[in-house]
C-alpha cells in the first residue's frame, strides 16, 4: 500500500428492517453465509488491500460488535503497524453526543484522524456484502486528482429510483447527485464507499457541523462539494455487491452463496479470503439418513435430516426427518425431528420443535426465533 | 494452586508407517481438522496448565507450522508460554531420547518455575482433566505417579503398550502387552513428578542408561524400588493411535455419535489452528452419508462413511466410500475411491478406480497424482 490511507467503517445503524436479528446486536454483527458476520467483509477487504489502520464507528448495541472486533487478530490487524479500534459516541469536554449522521460520526472523530494524519480517508459501510480490494479505487482517486471518489455500481434503470444516483460526464466525473430520484439521470448507484482527500473532507465536516443538516455524506457533504465545484470522481465497481438491509436481501444474498451463484469465490480464488472468527468445533457431520444438496454448511453442525438450498451455520442440529428448504439457519439452532421449515431465516439459537411446519405455502421470507412450537 | 508445567512428549512414539515418514505423530491429521497433539495440548490448557514444553523428536518444521506461537492453547499470553524443546545435536537416532532432549536444553529445563511436572504423549487420544490427578498426587506425598487405563480388550487393542501390575495402588512391575490376556492395566504413559525429583532423575539418567526415555526411567524407579510410583486409573474413553491400522480404525469409530461424545465433551474444547476456510459447499447432485466434512471442501459427488479434511474437492459422479482424505485432496469426475487414506494434496484424475481392502487400507502419499 503506497498511499497513506485510514479506513473508517460506519457500523452504528440499528437495521430495524431485520427484526429480531438486530434486537440485541448491530446489523454489521449479523451472521452471514454460515460462518461470517457482515462486518467481516469490509474488514477483510481492508486487510486484503493492505489498509491496516481502521476505525469502526459503532452506536447501536455496540457491546457484541466491540468484543467481536477485539484486538483485530481475526483479520490480522494485530501486526506491528496495524490499528483496529471501535469508536462509540462518548461524553467529552463539550458534552455527550450521539452520532447524528454518517458524516457526524467522522466529524466527532476528527482528532482521532488528525493524530493518524492520513492523506486519504476511505469511508465504508459495515453492512454490505462484497469482496474486493480498494487499491484500484484509491489509485484512481490519486491519479485523477479528485477531492472525492465515489464507488458506483450499475443498477437496473427501473430500480434506480431506490438509490443515490450519480450523473457523470464522459470522464466519469460526477456532475450531479440525486438521492432516490423520481427521474434518475443515470443508473450508477452509490455504494456508500468513498475515498476523500482528508484535508478537503476535514474542511467540509467542520463547515457542516454547525449547519442544520442531517450530517449525512450522501445528503449533505457530497452535494456541498458538488456545489462548490470540487472534483468528484466515480469509480465503477464491477462484481458482486449486495446491501443486506432487509430480510429479503439478506436471504437472497445467502442463497447466492449456497447456490454458488455469487462471484464471491469463496471456494475458488483463495488469494483474497474473508477472515472471521473460528469456532473450536468438529467438522460438520452428516448422518446415515441425511441429505444435503445445493447448500453450504459450517463446522460444528450436525445434519441428520434433509437440507436443500440452504445455509447451515456452526453448531446447528438438524434432526432425523426434518426438512430445511431455502433457509438460512443461524448458529446454534435446532430443527427437531420431523419439523419442516421453508423459505426462512432462522435466528441464532432458535429451536423449532418436533413436527412443526414453518412457512410451507408462503412465498414471503419468514423470520423465526426463540422456541417455535406451532 | 500448585505450579504445574506440562510436557507434550513426541519422543518414544509409535510409527504410523508412511503417515509419520515426514511428520511426527503429533501433527498427523485427525478427523479432518485436528493434529493428534491437539488433544494433549488442549488437555493441558483446559486443566489450567498454561506453561507447556513440546518435546520434539524430529520433523521440527511440521511441529512449528502446526503450533505456530502456541497462543491457541494458552489462556493468558503473558503468563502462559509454550516452548519447543529440540535436540539440535544428536549423534545417532537411538540416543535421541526425551531425556537427552531435556539435557541438551538444560538451561531452559532447569529454569522452569514449577512444583510439579506432567508428561503426556500425543498418541493416546482422550479428554482428561489433569487437575484431579495432580491433587491426588500431592495428597499421596509420593514423588511420581502414573495414569493407566483398565481395559477389557487387551488381546486385540493396546498391543505393545506397557502393562502394569499394582499392589496397594502402587506400580509393582511392567510388562509389554503381547495380547495374552483380555484384562489389563495399560499405562497411558502420563506421568506426574515433583519437579525437583524430575530434574534430579533426568540428570542422573545417563548414569543408568543412555538409551532411557522418561517411560523407562519410571519403570526403573518403580521396579527397583527407587521411588514408589502411584497408579491412578483413568476411566474415560481412550483412542490409542499405535499404528496405521489403529489410525484408520479409531478415526472411523468416531463417526459414531455415541463414541464421539465420549471424546468430545461440551466443557472440554479441543483447540487447533485455524485456516480461514469457508463453509463446505454442496452441489445439486451431492450425496453424503455418515461422514465428517471439513470447511473449504466442495462436494458435487457421493461421499459415504468417510472423513474429509479441509479443501477437499469431490467432483460430479465421483464416489468416495470408507476413505480418509487429507486436506487439499481432489477426486476427479467419475472416479471411485474405497478404503483409501490419501495424504495432503493428492490428485485423483477423472474416471480412476482406487481401492484398498477393508482390513488393509491403501495409503496414497503426499501430493501424488493418480
Amino acid at each position: 500500500m503506497s498511499h497513506n490511507v485510514v479506513a473508517m467503517i460506519l457500523a452504528g445503524g440499528k437495521g430495524t428492517r431485520l427484526g429480531l436479528l438486530t434486537k440485541k446486536m448491530a446489523k454489521p454483527a449479523v451472521s452471514f453465509a454460515a460462518k461470517y458476520r457482515i462486518i467481516d467483509f469490509p474488514l477483510s477487504n481492508c486487510a486484503n488491500s493492505g489498509i491496516n489502520t481502521i476505525g469502526v464507528l459503532t452506536q447501536y448495541e455496540p457491546t457484541l460488535l466491540d468484543s467481536y472486533i477485539g484486538n483485530g487478530e481475526k483479520w490480522g490487524f494485530n501486526g506491528v503497524h496495524a490499528l483496529l479500534t471501535s469508536i462509540a459516541p462518548r461524553q467529552t469536554d463539550e458534552g455527550a453526543n450521539w452520532y447524528k449522521g454518517t458524516a457526524d460520526a467522522i466529524t466527532q472523530n476528527i482528532e482521532f484522524l488528525d493524530d493518524l494524519s492520513p492523506d486519504y480517508v476511505l469511508i465504508l459501510s459495515g453492512d454490505h456484502i462484497y469482496k474486493t480490494t480498494y487499491n484500484e479505487m484509491i489509485d484512481l482517486h490519486v491519479d485523477s486528482g479528485a477531492d472525492a471518489t465515489i464507488s458506483v455500481i450499475e443498477v437496473d434503470p427501473k430500480e434506480a429510483s431506490r438509490f443515490g444516483i450519480m450523473a457523470v460526464d464522459k470522464t466519469d466525473r460526477i456532475t450531479e447527485f440525486q438521492e432516490k430520484p423520481k427521474k434518475p439521470k443515470s443508473n450508477l448507484a452509490s455504494m456508500g464507499v468513498y475515498v476523500f482527500t482528508w484535508k478537503v473532507l476535514r474542511k467540509y465536516l467542520i463547515a457542516d457541523r454547525d449547519l442544520d443538516t442531517n450530517h449525512d455524506f450522501g445528503g449533505d457533504i457530497i452535494p456541498a462539494m458538488l456545489n462548490d465545484g470540487l472534483k468528484l470522481q466515480a469509480y465503477r465497481f464491477k462484481g458482486y455487491w449486495r446491501d443486506v438491509g432487509t430480510l429479503d436481501s439478506l436471504h437472497e444474498a445467502n442463497m447466492d452463496v449456497a447456490l454458488d451463484r455469487s462471484d464471491l469465490h469463496f471456494h475458488g480464488d483463495r488469494s483474497t479470503r474473508i477472515y472471521t472468527e473460528d469456532t473450536y468445533s468438529l467438522p460438520h457431520y452428516l448422518g446415515r439418513e441425511a441429505s444435503i444438496k445445493s447448500s453450504i454448511c459450517n463446522q460444528g453442525a450436525i445434519v441428520l435430516g434433509n437440507v436443500n438450498s440452504s445455509v447451515i451455520s456452526n453448531e446447528v442440529l438438524i434432526e432425523e426427518d426434518a426438512v430445511v428448504d431455502r433457509c438460512v439457519v443461524m448458529e446454534g439452532s435446532v430443527i427437531k425431528r420431523g419439523a419442516k421449515v421453508y423459505n426462512a431465516i432462522v435466528a441464532p439459537n432458535t429451536t423449532i420443535e418436533s413436527g412443526v411446519v414453518v412457512n410451507a405455502n408462503s412465498k414471503e421470507i419468514a423470520l423465526v426465533g426463540g422456541k417455535v412450537t406451532h | 494452586m500448585a505450579k504445574v508445567y506440562g510436557f507434550c512428549n513426541l519422543h518414544d512414539a509409535p510409527s504410523l508407517g508412511k503417515l509419520t515418514e515426514k511428520r511426527p505423530i503429533g501433527t498427523v491429521s485427525f478427523l479432518g481438522r485436528y493434529g493428534l497433539m491437539d488433544f494433549t495440548l488442549s488437555n493441558f490448557s483446559n486443566s489450567g496448565i498454561d506453561n507447556v514444553g513440546i518435546l520434539v523428536d524430529k520433523h521440527l518444521h511440521s511441529v512449528v507450522s502446526h503450533v505456530r506461537d502456541g497462543s491457541i492453547w494458552v489462556n493468558n499470553t503473558k503468563l502462559g508460554n509454550q516452548r519447543i524443546f529440540y535436540n539440535e545435536n544428536v549423534p545417532s537416532r537411538k540416543f535421541n531420547t526425551d531425556v537427552n532432549n531435556l539435557l541438551s536444553n538444560r538451561l531452559h529445563f532447569e529454569d522452569i518455575d514449577a512444583d510439579y511436572v506432567v508428561v503426556a504423549p500425543a498418541f493416546f487420544l482422550m479428554s482428561i482433566d489433569f487437575r484431579d490427578y495432580i491433587e491426588k498426587h500431592i495428597e499421596s506425598g509420593r514423588e511420581i505417579s502414573l495414569i493407566y487405563k483398565r481395559v477389557k480388550n487387551a488381546k486385540e487393542e493396546f498391543l505393545n503398550c506397557d502393562v502394569i501390575k499394582t499392589e496397594n495402588k502402587l506400580v509393582k512391575n511392567f510388562s509389554i502387552n503381547m495380547g495374552t490376556a483380555k484384562d489389563a492395566m495399560i499405562s497411558l504413559e502420563i506421568f506426574i513428578f515433583n519437579y525437583k525429583t524430575f530434574c534430579q532423575l533426568v540428570n542422573k539418567t545417563r548414569e543408568i542408561s543412555t538409551l532411557f526415555n522418561i517411560r523407562d526411567l519410571v519403570n526403573y524407579c518403580a521396579t527397583n524400588g527407587l521411588y514408589e510410583v502411584n497408579a491412578f486409573s483413568f476411566d474415560g474413553y481412550v483412542a490409542p493411535i499405535l499404528d496405521f491400522d489403529c489410525f484408520v480404525k479409531y478415526s472411523m469409530e468416531l463417526l459414531s455419535y455415541e463414541i464421539r461424545k465420549q471424546l468430545f465433551k461440551e466443557d472440554w474444547p479441543i483447540y487447533t489452528t485455524t485456516h480461514n476456510t469457508p463453509p463446505a459447499l454442496y452441489g445439486s447432485n451431492a450425496e453424503v452419508k455418515n461422514s465428517f466434512i471439513s470447511n473449504g471442501s466442495t462436494i458435487k459427488g457421493t461421499v459415504i462413511n468417510s472423513i474429509l479434511s479441509r479443501d477437499v474437492v469431490v467432483e460430479e459422479g465421483a464416489v468416495v466410500k470408507d476413505c480418509i482424505l487429507f486436506s487439499g485432496t481432489k477426486v476427479g469426475k467419475g472416479s471411485h475411491l474405497q478404503y483409501v487414506v490419501a495424504d495432503k494434496k493428492v490428485q485423483i484424475k477423472e474416471i480412476r478406480d482406487v481401492a484398498g481392502e477393508e482390513d488393509h487400507y491403501m495409503y496414497i502419499s503426499f501430493g501424488a497424482n493418480i
